[in-house]
């Protein structure tokens, strides 16, 4: 009686959570909630915030920043481009941090930013932002690329901590890589896979999957409570390591 | 009912387990698979079909009766604008095949059904120095690993099953004239490896890592006064500090070990050869210039030589000595078997050695025409060199006299592997005849740039052709039959228990030959040269047989007046997969 009672349970839990439309109306949101939420229940929640330029002024290095706040204990943090060639942006996993983020990526046209927090329940909490641009940010050849430099400065990492308002502190880092899609013709996918921050002591921070939208030598910022020292490690698909020590 | 389920629960339970446990010793591939390879016929889990690197499959379901029947499964396209040579050996396990491409590239196919299951381009710098085309020669197989190594010096191995990278690492300086080419191989957990870079002053070194973790074990370098380490301590220099160079020449000493190597199971022996002496010009270098030119016996565990074979002590002419040494029984007329191997060089002599210690047990010309020795004299096992023949000493500004020489640099016989039948007892080299006009040339030592102080131009020897596929016994050195072909043969050789031998030509054939007679039986135009090395296995009751196709390598970018023959050569990139319908063998019996 009570394996049939899960049983039921289960097979109709699909049809019991109703899927809320996507406020951008984007043809591919159900797919990308398949795909990279692996169609687990979701509600639009105004706790995440993303901020984003209205019109991408550089397809190549689009600003995004998003702020996950009255959330507790978020897990992990999607962000996707619906309509972009290659969708998914990143994974943000805070581990002893704030789930804040900014960054700056590839846009191939204009598309819904969608920016998805798990929280323990299980459930993704989804905000997000509409950005037009002009297009092509992902077939293009990198400038490392097209340059021949990127050999002399690929997985060196330059950043600072400063002080916020408030008295917390902000981390930045940019990390030199190409961040080649594997859509320009004749070059291969050449990017971060992950990046993990780390505290002076050795103790996890945050996770992060970095996709091939990120833009070339991406430039990370984090709110990172009130630690100052800090170790990047972290790899890209060719098996280049990155390690870094970061300090004010 | 209630006592029914937890029967059948149990029941379950077991065969998740079974299927559990079967998968997993199904896929990872062990040392006792690799040191199995010669004869389980349903893999290819190593370069050289074995570690000793023979090349024989005791598979006879295609013979020279049903070879007729051996028609394409499917063809994998490359892609890409990036084509040139193909000269890699594919592997096969666990329903997969994996196949390394040029510029650095892997794929893995469904052997089933041909189809791309992953591909792995290696993004490589600008500023890589590959010598001799932008080659790849195969990976290695261990665990759920496939290692291969890069243009720009690295070795990476990838997931066989997703073909992400799991582990990388930096051999050498690529900016320094470092590249790697050759398929790695592995010896009891231990990935090893050489490197290339001889025409730029490299030093040459063989390499062992933990084929789990990359980690370097041991290294050995194979220049003469240069240190050896063993888990990151010094482990001794290799020979003695100028014996047998000049000045700081060793320094530079090249003897590159560009082809890798064999292992044999039998003396715990890792065979490498090694490559010309850096620079060509050898009137900067007197001496015999150790280890150039020359087969080393290491030892797995530590790194050490054990005993070394100069082929071409004091080379002049490029004739690298990396050509593989293939470890066999040599039968003698008294019933005796000698634990020997043989050796194809670029010199033109097939040598025979005693593979416990190293001793010369013959040496026959294999190619018609060599001008730079008259022999090699068993007694003391060094050529009777004709000194006339060496290239002239140059000026402080000029060029030195100028000489023919045969064989050209490319070789009486290249990189391309020949295999041993033990059912026939015979040798398939694919031979090349051709000679060069070489003279000297002032040089000095530039960081990454190329380091020879030689010319040269190749002129083949004969109208009609330059390749000859021979049959050598290697208890009289004898050529027993040859299979000549118009441009130079550049692919490895398979040969089968079904008396078959395999190889492809630059015209774009795979071709079989009667392993007896040398009768050619079978051929396929794949549409562009076949450099590559085939191998065969055993599917779902059926013989497949799988080459890569794809013109390149040296031969076009060194080939001087050899390009008549070649310069309508198209370039390719695929993988051919050839099979023998289980109804074409049964037609055949009948």
């Amino acid at each position: 009686m009570r394996r049939a009672a899960i049983l039921c349970l289960a097979l109709l839990s699909p049809v019991g959570w109703a899927n809320p439309p996507d406020p951008f109306n984007s043809p591919q949101w159900d797919f990308v909630h398949q795909r990279f939420l692996k169609a687990e229940p979701y509600q639009f929640d105004g706790k995440v915030k993303v901020e984003a330029p209205p019109e991408a002024e550089d397809s190549l290095n689009v600003p995004i920043a998003f702020q996950v706040e009255g959330l507790e204990q978020v897990q992990e943090v999607v962000v996707v481009a619906d309509l972009n060639p290659i969708q998914q942006v990143l994974r943000f996993r805070p581990k002893a941090m704030r789930p804040h983020l900014a960054f700056r990526m590839k846009l191939q046209q204009g598309s819904p930013i969608h920016v998805a927090a798990k929280t323990p329940d299980g459930i993704w909490h989804v905000g997000g932002v509409w950005v037009n641009a002009a297009g092509g940010g992902c077939t293009l050849p990198s400038v490392g690329t097209s340059s021949g430099d990127w050999t002399k400065t690929l997985g060196k990492v330059s950043g600072n901590v400063w002080q916020r308002p408030d008295g917390s502190n902000r981390l930045r880092v940019r990390v030199m890589h190409p961040m080649d899609t594997g859509l320009a013709s004749g070059i291969p996918t050449f990017h971060i896979e992950n990046l993990n921050v780390l505290g002076a002591d050795g103790q996890v921070l945050a996770e992060l999957d970095l996709f091939e939208p990120i833009s070339e030598n991406p430039m990370l910022s984090f709110d990172v409570a009130n630690q100052s020292q800090f170790k990047l490690e972290g790899r890209d698909n060719n098996g280049n390591r990155i390690q870094a020590e970061v300090s004010p | 009912m209630k006592a029914y389920h937890p029967i059948r629960k149990a029941l379950l339970a077991l065969t998740i387990t079974a299927a559990l446990a079967s998968s997993v010793s199904f896929a990872a591939v062990t040392d006792q698979d690799i040191a199995n390879d010669p004869g389980t016929t349903n893999d290819v889990v190593s370069y050289g079909l074995g570690l000793q690197g023979q090349r024989f499959s005791p598979l006879t379901k295609l013979n020279t009766d049903t070879v007729k029947n051996l028609v394409p499964a499917y063809v994998l396209s490359y892609g890409d604008e990036k084509q040139r040579g193909q000269e890699a050996q594919p592997l096969i396990h666990n329903g997969k095949i994996f196949v390394t491409a040029s510029y650095s590239r892997a794929f893995a196919v469904d052997a089933k059904t041909g189809e791309e299951l992953w591909q792995y381009d290696h993004r490589l710098p600008d500023g890589i120095l590959p010598c001799c085309d932008v080659v790849n020669r195969g990976g290695a197989l261990y665990e759920n690993l496939f290692i291969f190594s890069t243009l720009d010096a690295q070795l990476v191995a990838l997931d066989q099953d997703t073909g992400k990278v799991v582990w990388k690492e930096k051999m050498e300086d690529y900016k320094a004239g470092y590249s790697n080419t050759a398929a790695p191989i592995v010896v009891k957990g231990l990935v090893i490896t050489g490197v290339s870079g001889g025409e730029f002053g490299v030093v040459g070194k063989v390499e062992a890592r933990d084929a789990k973790t990359g980690k370097l074990v041991w290294s050995r370098p194979t220049v003469e006064g240069h240190m050896g380490t063993l888990n990151g301590q010094d482990n001794g220099i290799t020979g003695e500090v100028n014996k047998s160079w000049p000045g700081d020449l060793w320094k530079t000493g090249g003897a590159a070990t560009w082809l890798g190597g064999t292992y044999d199971f039998e003396t715990d022996s890792l065979f490498f050869g090694t490559g010309n002496p850096s620079p060509w010009n050898s009137h900067l270098r007197p001496g015999d210039n150790l280890y150039s030119s020359s087969l080393l016996a290491i030892n797995p565990a530590d790194g050490k030589i054990r005993w070394h074979y100069q082929w071409t002590p004091h080379d002049g002419w490029d004739f690298d000595g990396v050509n593989e040494f293939i470890s066999f029984d040599l039968k003698q007329a008294d019933g005796k078997v000698i634990k020997a191997g043989a050796h194809a060089d670029r010199n033109g002599f097939f040598y025979v050695l005693d593979r416990t210690n190293g001793k010369l047990i013959s040496a026959s010309p294999f190619v018609n025409k060599i001008t730079w020795a008259e022999k090699i004299d068993l007694a003391t096992g060094r050529p009777v060199y004709i000194d006339a023949n060496r290239p002239g000493k140059n000026t402080d500004t000029g060029k030195g006299e100028s000489v023919f020489a045969a064989p050209s640099f490319l070789g009486g016989k290249n990189w391309m592997p020949m295999a041993y039948s033990p059912t026939t007892d015979l040798f398939y080299v694919p031979a090349n005849e051709w000679g060069m006009d070489i003279w000297n040339e002032p040089i000095s030592y530039k960081k990454g740039a190329a380091y020879l102080g030689a010319g040269f131009t190749i002129r083949p020897l004969n109208e009609d052709y330059i390749g000859a596929l021979r049959a050598i016994d290697p208890k009289t050195g004898k050529i027993v039959w040859e299979a000549k072909n118009k441009a130079p043969l550049w692919g490895g050789v398979l040969t089968t228990a079904g008396n078959l031998v395999f190889t492809g030509t630059p015209e774009g054939y795979l071709k079989a030959f009667n392993a007896q007679t040398g009768e050619e039986v079978w051929k396929f135009q794949t549409g562009s040269g076949v450099v590559g090395c085939p191998v065969t296995w055993e599917q779902d009751g059926e013989q497949f047989v799988a080459v890569p196709s794809g013109w390149g390598g040296a031969v076009p970018l060194w080939g001087g007046e050899v390009a008549k023959s070649i310069k309508n050569l198209n370039q390719g990139g695929s993988l051919w997969v050839f099979k023998l319908p289980n109804t074409a063998t049964v037609a055949a019996k009948q």
